[in-house]
């Protein structure tokens, strides 16, 4: 299947390098299971109405090194489960990419991008093109073309159904 | 043009002649190696099961679990994971070390610091087998794709070196070498890359301190770090390798995304700060400050020249009251040895709770602090939380400062007790 392009909205920038990703739950939920009440939690110290506000298909943007520290998988399920489609990021730390791209949740590492969006602008990241493009503004930027495996992975939709689908080496 | 290390322990698990940074290729990882751990490990076990039809692993002995976190199991949920562990390392033929202190450094121990190795793990702090000129990979979810193929895709990285001149000074410690080089070069400074150390400083660091460095090199956001073994560690590693492997070595003209020069003689003791690995600091700007707990232990330093300079800090003297130490060796053979030098007894006399190794006290599930508590540690990690309450502190600092702390219930300068 081929990957889709990320297309919608920019919820929100975090506009801080070295962002340590727990923070979006906050560190004394990082043990909730529960999505809902994850998601309920998500954002409440940055925009208490970001529940409210965001759609399916928008998209967070990042500093560099987005992710840094020892990343917790809850709050990317929170915010995937508001919608949230992917992420793009000045670049983003190893660790966390890893997990995430494993999640089949979209990655996109494209420097400048902070100075290229403002928040609530269109953007849209087109994969094949190697772009992101600011629909808004009529800007656009080119991105770190991701490596083949991560590529594949994405497209699968994680890393379970990317093995499945690759058995051999 | 050479090559590094890295580039050729990675061509011979492709099977390829060479490979060159930003090739993509799958690799046999000569060991696979994770911890017991409740949505990684058992986790695999069962889609390995259920969803990829494997019964029993091939090549039972390329893999190794360890049992170090939840030791001694605290709930009959956490003693089920352990349950479970045991029973699929019996069935897969798998060798399972439990209770032999924390796995990252247990792995060299008992020879899976293989000079000229590939290794990969899910936990990223498997980059201390680089100490050996291993090249350990955390790989994070992705090492489940270790476990059902025999090979793993990876793009070949780029090397970040770093030579390191000169001498530490007294009361500064491996670990402040590293913390320093986030200070200088930068918390993203190795991202993606292989931070290499070398040198002629290296070989006045010991052994258990270049495995202090490349444990944490994930705090530069490198994919692991790696030293070209010299004659004392292969003197370690080689009687021990579970694998007859020719060590490698960085060619004089490899290239290199970047190379640093790092001096050691003008270090002074670090400490780093809440709430990120990245706010490095001189100790000196923060003696005094009033704290209630002290770690010594984790992965990154719980070793014996750790446990030895904390025990001489603290002969003859005592904790402050109410102050609590918790000193945790990093695995049985260096508990056993630290008992019989006597470091054991001078730290428990000085008032200092000694432990049996685990990773419990620095992944925060002994949780020690509460509320606006403050700690000094030489854990992994000072986020939020990591050691209880997330409105307490951690600042990181070396064994010798932890002591010395200790005796002052502030954080104290160690280079006035030795």
């Amino acid at each position: 299947m081929p990957l889709e392009n990320l297309r919608g909205r920019v919820a929100f920038i975090f506009e801080e390098d070295d962002f340590d990703v727990d923070q979006i739950v906050g560190v004394k939920n990082i043990k909730i299971q529960d999505v809902e009440e994850l998601a309920a939690l998500a954002m409440r110290s940055y925009d208490p109405d970001f529940a409210k506000v965001v759609k399916p298909g928008d998209v967070i943007v990042g500093g560099h090194n987005f992710g840094y520290g020892h990343p917790h998988y809850p709050p990317m399920r929170a915010l995937r489960h508001l919608g949230i489609a992917g992420v793009i990021a000045e670049s983003f730390s190893p660790g966390y990419w890893r997990g995430e791209i494993s999640m089949g949740f979209p990655q996109c590492s494209c420097p400048g991008i902070r100075a290229l969006v403002s928040r609530w602008d269109e953007v849209e990241v087109d994969w094949d093109a190697g772009v992101v493009r600011n629909l808004t503004r009529g800007r656009e930027l080119p991105f770190e073309p991701l490596a083949k495996a991560d590529r594949l992975m994405l497209e699968a939709g994680g890393l379970v159904p990317y093995l499945k689908q690759y058995p051999a080496n | 043009m050479g090559y590094t290390i890295t580039e050729k322990i990675l061509a011979r698990a492709a099977g390829l002649p060479s490979v060159r940074a930003g090739d993509e290729i799958m690799a046999k990882p000569d060991f696979v190696l994770a911890y017991d751990f409740p949505g990684y490990t058992d986790v695999y076990f069962r889609q390995m099961k259920e969803e990829f039809g494997i019964d029993k692993v091939a090549e039972p002995e390329r893999y190794a679990i360890f049992i170090d976190h939840m030791v001694p199991a605290a709930t009959p949920k956490e003693e089920e994971l352990h349950i479970g562990t045991r029973k699929w390392c019996a069935e897969n033929g798998v060798p399972l070390y439990e209770r032999k202190g924390i796995g990252h450094q247990v792995a060299a121990e008992v020879g899976y610091a293989t000079p000229g190795a590939f290794v990969v793990h899910f936990d990223g702090h498997i980059s201390q087998l680089g100490t050996f000129g291993t090249l350990a990979i955390g790989m994070r979810r992705n090492v489940l794709e270790a476990f059902v193929r025999e090979k793993v895709s990876i793009r070949v990285p780029q090397t970040v070196r770093v030579n390191l001149h000169g001498e530490l000074q007294p009361g500064v410690m491996a670990r402040d070498v590293f913390h320093h080089m986030v200070r200088v070069l930068g918390p993203a400074s190795c991202r993606f890359q292989v931070l290499e150390l070398g040198g002629p400083g290296i070989d006045t660091l010991t052994t258990e301190g270049i495995q202090s460095i490349t444990c944490l090199a994930m705090f530069t956001g490198a994919i692991t770090a790696i030293v070209n073994p010299d004659e004392k560690r292969l003197a370690y590693a080689l009687p021990r390798a579970r694998k007859q492997l020719d060590p490698v070595f960085s060619d004089a003209d490899a290239e290199y995304a970047a190379v640093h020069d790092i001096d050691l003689s003008g270090l002074e003791p670090i400490v780093v700060i809440p709430p990120t690995p990245a706010n490095t600091r001189n100790l000196s700007d923060y003696v005094g400050l009033e704290v209630q707990a002290g770690y010594l232990g984790s992965c990154a330093s719980g070793r014996l020249e750790d446990i030895e300079i904390a025990a001489r800090i603290l002969a003859g003297r005592q904790v402050a009251t109410g102050f609590m130490l918790h000193v945790i060796p990093t695995s049985q053979e260096i508990m056993a040895e630290a008992a019989r030098r006597g470091y054991v007894s001078t730290i428990v006399e000085a008032g200092g709770f000694v432990s049996s190794p685990s990773c419990d006290y620095c992944f925060g599930r002994i949780a020690t602090m509460t509320d606006n508590q403050r700690a000094v540690s030489t854990g992994t990690l000072n986020v939020k939380g990591r050691m209880g309450s997330p409105d307490s502190e951690i600042y990181l600092c070396n064994a010798a400062a932890v002591a010395a702390s200790a005796i002052e219930g502030r954080i104290a300068d160690p280079r006035k007790y030795l």
